[in-house]
């Protein structure tokens, strides 16, 4: 969730208001925004605010920020005059973009506005977050879209969008004093290592060069040292976006504009003329509304909200949230401001007549629908199973699922082939689903020497085993596992428990050695057969067999396992699959 | 001073010391053998209780001399003396005095000194041929008493105190101090313990006497009384019900776990019913259906755990699958216009950890019952550094209710229930919030009597963009509950990885939550 710092004092001047922290923190939901902190005392006070709204990039600048709070709170109507839309071109001045055909499968879409007025230093900082957090979080880390400023007064118009040769094209980057070719950015340059793999994955790099040949800019990597050092004094900027989104792309320059013409700037529009057709033509000029309006049938949003509104109340509840809208003949048209692309469906325009009308106004209501609450058949039947276990003065544990090779594989002795790996594991520490609750029973036995003994421990979990056949390739099974550690501990008093385990589950055992004990109809045996599992000792463990399928394994823990682990006392370990057992 | 605990401590064999004996008598073993007929064991035993109750002090030690029987001595003892066997021998008429000590199977010299010891004492003498001959068969008053010490000292060793002068004139002959290889005795200085009671006995005592106990109260109600009825007209000893207990360990279900259970309980009783499922997802399960764009940032490869091998599920169910995939790119018919992008069909089957308990709400779409509730407690995987807010994997809790009626106040209403009835809330405040999967969404923060105010979950009402992909008509109330919080509040933790913990002993003395 992005998470912005504004100026206290010039955030609360440009949102006409004065709260303390206190009441701010009671203003912001309406913005889906907390304050996350403060630094600082006086003038110099840094507040931190959080948003949750991933689709609201609007709000991400102090400019944005404030202008939620006003609109919501104040009434205030910011009125945006400046932007071109379908049939209607502001005029450009002839500042222009021209955009080569090269550029139609590398990175295809250019958005870019000047501005006149005074940077400051606030302006600035302003900028660069706004920059940032547009291009990382929204621009999917520039990859979907990034932004570069310029020093206006030095840019030749036209400005030309090249597909250009990484090995020939040479400038200064920003930050360097060197001539660097694309390449070279892509490998030396600190921006080149962290967004250079987006230009690389094309035999051409995007380049925006001004029409005297000085470079702006290697998008989405890095601008010229030359025009791209933008300064508190300049009075005009040049501002370009380039991406792979046209709506995306057109957006942020929107947002960015916006900003700007809050904070009292002139916005002179920038006209690109693509060789390709795009989704908003071959030529547009930016900033450019493109937005269309959304029709949600008022009954839907009354239906939804569990309210009764009319229309005047549902369009003023959205102008409260900043949207302007018309009501006729039981719908609502709204048209969403320049700054905003969130309304994908009827139903997002119901959020904002929500938070327009205040959280205060619903009344909860007790849902009437009478159903009927029930646990499932594993979760009762798991119950059953830890109640014997309990009964037999077993310690129930939980545990976490995932582990190391070393754990769930190397210590137990096992080949390890049918446990689920993860591909891009945080550490190696957690690498692996466990496969069986073994490693994590001798994982507290071999951590609790000091504890008084014997030991008697269990969980029922849940295990992944790799299963070729599976639609996924894996299976998770609801899984008892035992321990008891002790220096009586051996296979009869194993034997002993599973055989009561198994009793009081309604599963008795056969007389029948081997896997396929005959039963009676409705009676359910089990049997057991001496067990090949390297985790036992040879000759003292034994696979447990339900109608004729392994379901099992119990014994005596191998002196090597113990030793893997560093436990100096015998143990018996068991394990059932439980999804086997339960008759549904 | 409250003397009653202490008497209700005291064993019978203490009993009959205190009861026996005042402050002036010198205690050894061998007086309590002499006066109780305590074995020295016993005597030992109850010395070490009563001066663990201060009730007996050490008053000093002295030295006694002990004889022990040696293996020389045993074999006397079994096969008889050189006497006893000469005078047996005796019986049969005269033996040549030159023959007898081969007859005997004696050496000479011992030869020598019993039939001197013997003649001294008139009980044989020499013949002229020098044969020896017996004049009477008994064995003198010496020979019976040695016998008699022979046979105690096999026992248990000989205390010179306990022994008359006259036994001790008799050892005198057949003991020696070393070199007791050819002795019947060995003799040897033992320092034996002085004890003397004191005089908070002397009170005990008086309280012993006052509550008529005597030290023959029966100890344990055995089977065998029972069966007898000897128990019948007897006392039993008092237990001080005040001593410290012994810690049993016993099984128990673990503290979090029955957290959890405790949760479910309460959904179940609020009438909602359960579903779980594999660890193991699809993309298309873990974020597609829930109307996430593929490029969502919560979907990059350092938020989601992949799998090694398999990467990929074989096929994803229809008609789900288009039908998703239809609301992705351009809405399909759910009114929406979609994300407008290529649903990519290789990623959807990508394997992945589950790492949201919503994906379960949105597979129990596909066969969720109208009206319905649904709830799930489940395990969840996500890319975080293990400390102590963040496990390697953790526990959600997720459900949905389904209905022609619900509505946002229905869902405010479901969440106040939540906050009162799971979470023992005192007021409850609702927010905006945002999840990619619901519209509107609301943050439900709680004030709870300890914890203060925090968010308890997140909620909504479901996209129609997820609801009608998968089937579903009506609206549907999503929601998620933090309960861990108030796990570790009521467990009295605060470092989540302690509710997974290894430690058995810590587990064993954690209390009921």
């Amino acid at each position: 969730m992005p998470k912005i710092e504004v100026k206290q004092q010039a955030f609360f001047h440009q949102a006409n208001m004065k709260p303390t922290l206190g009441e701010l923190a009671d203003l912001l939901p309406v913005l889906k925004s907390e304050v996350d902190g403060s630094e600082g005392e006086g003038a110099a006070t840094l507040l931190k605010l959080e948003f949750n709204d991933t689709n609201r990039p609007d709000l991400w600048s102090t400019a944005g920020a404030a202008r939620g709070l006003r609109v919501y709170y104040q009434g205030w109507d910011p009125q945006y005059p400046f932007f071109s839309s379908v049939g209607k071109k502001q005029a450009d001045g002839g500042r222009k973009v021209v955009v080569e055909a090269g550029l139609k499968n590398i990175r295809p879409y250019c958005s870019a506005f000047a501005v006149a007025g005074k940077v400051t230093d606030e302006v600035l900082v302003d900028l660069i977050q706004t920059q940032e957090k547009l291009c990382h979080n929204f621009g999917r880390k520039r990859r979907t879209f990034a932004m570069g400023v310029f020093r206006s007064p030095m840019v030749k118009f036209p400005v030309h969008y090249r597909a250009a040769d990484p090995d020939t094209t040479k400038f200064v980057p920003l930050g360097m004093t060197e001539s660097l070719s694309l390449r070279e950015i892509c490998k030396k340059h600190p921006k080149g290592l962290e967004y250079g793999y987006i230009a690389e994955a094309h035999p051409k790099f995007p380049l925006q060069q001004s029409d005297d040949g000085r470079i702006l800019s290697f998008p989405p990597v890095i601008n010229s040292a030359d025009l791209g050092s933008v300064e508190v004094g300049d009075t005009e900027l040049f501002i370009e976006i380039t991406g792979t989104d046209l709506p995306a792309v057109t957006l942020a320059a929107s947002i960015v504009a916006c900003d700007l013409a809050d904070l009292g700037f002139e916005i002179l529009p920038v006209t690109v003329e693509y060789p390709y057709d795009t989704p908003f033509g071959r030529e547009v000029t930016f900033p450019y509304q493109f937005q269309v309006p959304v029709d949600v049938e008022l009954e839907y949003v009354n239906r939804l909200l569990g309210v009764n509104l009319i229309g005047d109340q549902a369009q003023k509840a959205l102008k409260k949230a900043g949207v302007f809208s018309r009501y006729e003949n039981g719908v609502l048209t709204v048209f969403p401001p320049p700054y905003r692309n969130d309304f994908l469906h009827p139903v997002d325009v119901i959020e904002d007549v929500m938070i327009g009308h205040g959280m205060e106004n619903f009344e909860p209501e007790t849902p009437s629908d009478a159903t009927v609450g029930r646990l499932s058949a594993e979760e009762l039947f798991g119950r059953q199973v830890r109640d014997l276990m309990i009964g037999m003065g077993f310690q129930e544990m939980i545990y976490n699922y995932l582990g190391s090779k070393k754990d769930f594989i190397d210590k137990m002795n096992i080949s390890g082939h049918d446990v689920l790996q993860i591909l891009n594991p945080m550490t190696e520490n957690y690498e692996f689903v466990r496969n069986s609750v073994a490693p994590n029973l001798l994982e507290t036995e071999a951590a609790s020497a000091h504890a008084v003994y014997p030991h008697h421990l269990f969980e029922v979990g849940k295990i992944v085993r790799l299963d070729p056949t599976d639609n996924q390739g894996s299976v998770t099974r609801n899984s008892l596992g035992w321990l008891s550690a002790g220096a009586d501990e051996g296979f009869n008093q194993a034997n002993a428990r599973v055989a009561s385990l198994f009793y009081y589950l309604g599963v008795s055992r056969s007389d029948t050695p081997g896997e396929s004990p005959k039963g009676v109809a409705g009676v359910r045996d089990y049997s057991v057969k001496e067990s090949s599992d390297p985790r036992f000792i040879p000759g003292r463990a034994a696979d447990l067999f339900v109608g004729g399928h392994k379901c099992g394994v119990f014994g005596e823990v191998n002196p090597q396992v113990l030793e893997n682990w560093n436990i100096g006392v015998p143990a018996t370990l068991g394990e059932v699959d439980l999804d086997s057992l339960l008759v549904k | 001073m409250d003397w009653d605990n202490l008497v209700k401590s005291l064993h019978p064999l203490e009993v009959k010391i205190l009861l026996n004996f005042g402050p002036e008598t010198a205690l050894t073993a061998t007086v309590l053998a002499q006066k109780l007929d305590f074995k020295v064991g016993q005597s030992n035993q109850s010395f070490s209780w009563l001066v663990g109750k201060e009730l007996a002090l050490e008053s000093g030690r002295t030295s006694t001399t002990v004889y022990e029987i040696t293996d020389l001595g045993r074999v006397h003892l079994a096969q008889g003396t050189p006497e006893e066997n000469l005078l047996k021998a005796l019986e049969k008429g005269p033996i040549p005095m030159a023959e007898a000590a081969g007859l005997l199977g004696l050496e000479q010299k011992d030869m020598g000194s019993a039939y001197g010891q013997l003649a001294k004492e008139g009980l044989l003498g020499l013949d002229e041929t020098k044969r020896i001959v017996g004049k009477t068969h008994q064995p003198s008053l010496r020979m019976q008493t040695l016998r008699a010490l022979l046979v105690r000292a096999a026992e248990a060793e000989l205390d010179e105190g306990g022994l008359s002068p006259e036994e001790v004139i008799v050892l005198a002959g057949a003991a020696k101090k070393r070199g007791a290889a050819t002795s019947a005795f060995k003799t040897s200085d033992r320092e034996t313990v002085v004890y003397k009671l004191t005089a908070a006995a002397q009170e005990v005592s008086e309280v012993l006497k006052a509550k008529g106990v005597t030290g023959e109260e029966v100890n344990a109600l055995t089977p065998a009384l029972l069966a007898s009825g000897a128990w019948k007209g007897r006392t039993f000893r008092a237990y001080n019900v005040q001593s410290p207990p012994s810690r049993l360990i016993i099984g128990r279900r673990n503290p979090y776990q029955e957290f959890i259970l405790g949760v479910k309980d309460k959904l179940v009783s609020l009438g909602f019913e359960e579903f779980d499922g594999p660890l193991v997802e699809t993309e298309f399960w873990n974020g597609d259906a829930l109307f996430m764009p593929q490029f969502h940032a919560a979907r990059d490869i350092h938020d989601v755990y992949y799998l090694k091998n398999p990467t990929h599920a074989k096929k994803i169910d229809e008609p789900w699958l288009s039908q998703v995939a239809a609301a992705h790119t351009d809405g399909g018919n759910t009114g929406s216009r979609g994300w407008q992008y290529n649903f990519d069909h290789d990623f959807t089957r990508r394997l992945v950890l589950r790492s949201q308990g919503t994906v379960l709400s949105a597979k129990q779409l596909t066969k969720a019952k109208v009206p319905g509730k649904y709830f799930g407690i489940v395990r969840c995987f996500r890319y975080d550094q293990v400390d102590a807010t963040h496990g390697a994997d953790f526990h959600q809790t997720e459900g949905i209710v389904l209905g022609k009626d619900v509505n946002l106040k229905t869902l405010l209403g479901l969440l106040k229930m939540f906050a009162m009835e799971v979470a023992g809330a005192t007021e409850v405040k609702y927010v905006p919030g945002y999840f990619p999967f619901t519209e509107p969404s609301i943050e439900v923060h709680i004030k709870h009597p300890v914890l203060g105010w925090f968010e308890l979950g997140g909620s909504g009402i479901f996209r129609p963009e997820v609801t009608q992909s998968l089937g579903i008509e009506v609206p549907v109330l999503a929601w998620g509950l933090g309960i861990d919080r108030m796990a570790l509040m009521q467990l009295g933790l605060n470092d989540l990885r302690e509710l997974f913990t290894n430690n058995l002993d810590s587990l064993r003395q954690r209390k009921r939550s």
